[in-house]
């Protein structure tokens, strides 16, 4: 109910707000969230991106959502002696651990080649590197992989004709995070198509960062190690004991 | 009800989680052995990557071991000297495990060496266990009960370095104690398991121990092996979650207590026969996920 009351009241802003600033800026977005905490609660998030526009009819509207970049390994496996084995690896870096396109039509409709490599509105074109040496040569079929089980794990996602215009003022969408979505800024791109062209843009962020015990529990592991490991054999021993203690006593 | 996992770093039901931990608890206090070897397998079935399962499960292993100490303490079916023995041999042992699991890692061979050791152990243990069990089972129908020496003299009572071990009544080689605890460690870091299916008939067999004192000094051993292989894997590879830990040792320390009143009710061999069934039926599932072709021969993973 809250976040009801909290959604009808930012469609009253945005709606007023744009029709006050439709002269400087035809485009004003917002999200009904700016931080996702991941709590030991955690199962992932839905965040309401809303948008006016000084639309024209057959406007269209491109949103990107792109994550931290990071490093991923992608694994080959072939059958040896009898059992699939990991025979090759290679590791591409760079590469953006949660990407999200949602348009209200065909991006091919929407804009050209060379605008859809520029604003990487596919999953084509990004910069990324890898470990071998000689990458013109290097096999599609390892980015295909890639690709394949990005978007098999929804760390990358398109959805086209997803946006529905309203009226060529307003639009909606709720931008869903996975649950083993990984932390980090990301940024909200929501880019105004006319007649194939970029007319105008808007950028948002959202921090998405791990909070509670869940977060604490990770931090002492990644730079307390030795101290997480003696504090996780005490409180088994802990537990141990207890047990003991009460069932002694039933 | 769902909660994160900080280190697996994924959601899991905790109470199917919960539950798992108690079954495989009731079936330790029943029959008297560890739950490592069914945990370990489960939990990756549950999709938590391998490493991550082998530590935590090596972490929750610390609570029902030390509960079991307590209770064979009080009965004095522990003897200190032979398990301080072999808690050293452990502790190398376990030190050797996580440094080979290192370079398992190192090599992104990790998760198949894994599987295959638990394929392989849980095939033999399985097999073993249906077998022995079966053999019982007729053997009781027919009236008949065999039994074998107690103990017998062989070439490894020749070794050097004879102690005494008075609590268990031997005069042996420190040797094979050390060298027992030493393999059991290995296994311990490496698939997540105490090894108590390995050191029990070792202890009754290969050193001739009393059986009351084998599982009460067997779990003593099991305590600081399970907690060496926790530290090192904590502060190495950050792959213990505390979390996932936690909730297993909740449900299983509760199975072993409900599990061992409770074990008088069924027969033991009838209980190993069906123990063997569960144990063959989790090693099939997991040489069925590593002969059948993969759904995409690719896969990825997310690393630093």
């Amino acid at each position: 109910m809250r976040t009801l009351i909290k959604n009808i009241f930012l469609i009253i802003i945005i709606t007023l707000n744009s029709f006050t600033v439709f002269a400087k800026d035809n485009l004003v977005t917002d999200l009904s969230e700016s931080t996702v905490e991941i709590s030991s609660t955690f199962s992932g998030a839905d965040i309401l991106l809303f948008g006016a526009y000084d639309g024209q009819k057959n406007d269209d509207i491109i949103v990107v959502v792109s994550g931290q970049k990071g490093n991923i390994k992608v694994d080959k496996k072939e059958k040896k002696f009898g059992i699939w084995m990991i025979t090759e690896s290679i590791k591409f870096s760079n590469v953006p651990k949660y990407y999200y396109i949602a348009s209200n039509r065909k991006i091919e409709e929407i804009t050209n080649k060379t605008e859809i490599k520029k604003r990487k509105l596919n999953f084509n074109n990004f910069e990324l590197n890898n470990n071998k040496i000689d990458y013109k040569n290097l096999d599609k079929k390892w980015y295909e992989a890639l690709k394949r089980n990005m978007k098999k794990k929804q760390f990358w996602k398109i959805e086209e004709n997803s946006i529905k215009l309203n009226k060529n003022t307003l639009f909606r969408k709720t931008l869903s995070l996975p649950s083993n979505v990984s932390t980090g800024m990301y940024i909200v791109k929501i880019l105004h198509y006319r007649k194939g062209n970029l007319i105008s843009q808007e950028e948002s962020k959202i921090k998405i960062d791990k909070t509670g015990i869940s977060a604490n529990i990770y931090n002492i592991a990644q730079n307390f190690s030795a101290i997480y490991g003696i504090i996780a054999v005490i409180i088994a021993l802990f537990f141990g004991w207890f047990t003991n203690f009460i069932f002694r006593r039933i | 009800m769902y909660i994160y996992l900080p280190i697996a770093e994924q959601p899991i039901n905790a109470f199917i989680v919960l539950g798992i931990g108690w079954l495989v608890g009731i079936i330790m206090g029943m029959v008297g052995i560890g739950g490592g070897f069914l945990l370990t397998p489960l939990m990756i079935f549950f999709g938590i990557p391998s490493p991550v399962a082998v530590a935590s499960v090596a972490n929750q292993l610390v609570a029902p071991s030390v509960s079991g100490v307590l209770s064979h303490w009080k009965s004095g079916n522990v003897d200190f000297k032979m398990g301080t023995i072999l808690l050293v041999g452990g502790v190398i042992g376990s030190s050797i495990g996580v440094l080979i699991f290192n370079i398992l890692n190192a090599i992104g061979q990790l998760d198949l060496v894994i599987k295959l050791s638990y394929v392989i152990f849980l095939a033999i243990i399985g097999l073993l266990m249906f077998v022995e069990s079966f053999k019982l089972i007729i053997q009781t129908k027919r009236g008949k009960a065999t039994r074998g020496k107690l103990h017998q003299h062989n070439w490894l009572h020749g070794l050097p370095f004879k102690t005494r071990f008075r609590k268990s009544k031997l005069y042996i080689s420190i040797i094979l104690p050390l060298i027992i605890g030493v393999i059991v460690g290995i296994l311990a870091a490496l698939m997540g398991i105490g090894g108590g299916f390995i050191i029990v008939p070792a202890m009754i067999y290969l050193l001739g121990m009393p059986t009351s004192l084998v599982i009460g000094t067997s779990l003593f051993q099991i305590i600081f092996v399970a907690a060496n292989t926790t530290i090192l894997q904590a502060s190495q590879n950050q792959t213990v979650d505390i979390v996932l830990a936690l909730i297993l040792l909740i449900g299983s320390v509760i199975g072993v207590q409900i599990g061992s009143k409770f074990s008088n009710l069924m027969k033991g061999e009838h209980l190993r026969l069906f123990l063997s069934f569960i144990i063959l039926l989790v090693g099939f599932k997991l040489i069925l996920d590593l002969v059948t072709i993969p759904l995409d021969i690719f896969s990825i993973s997310v690393i630093k």
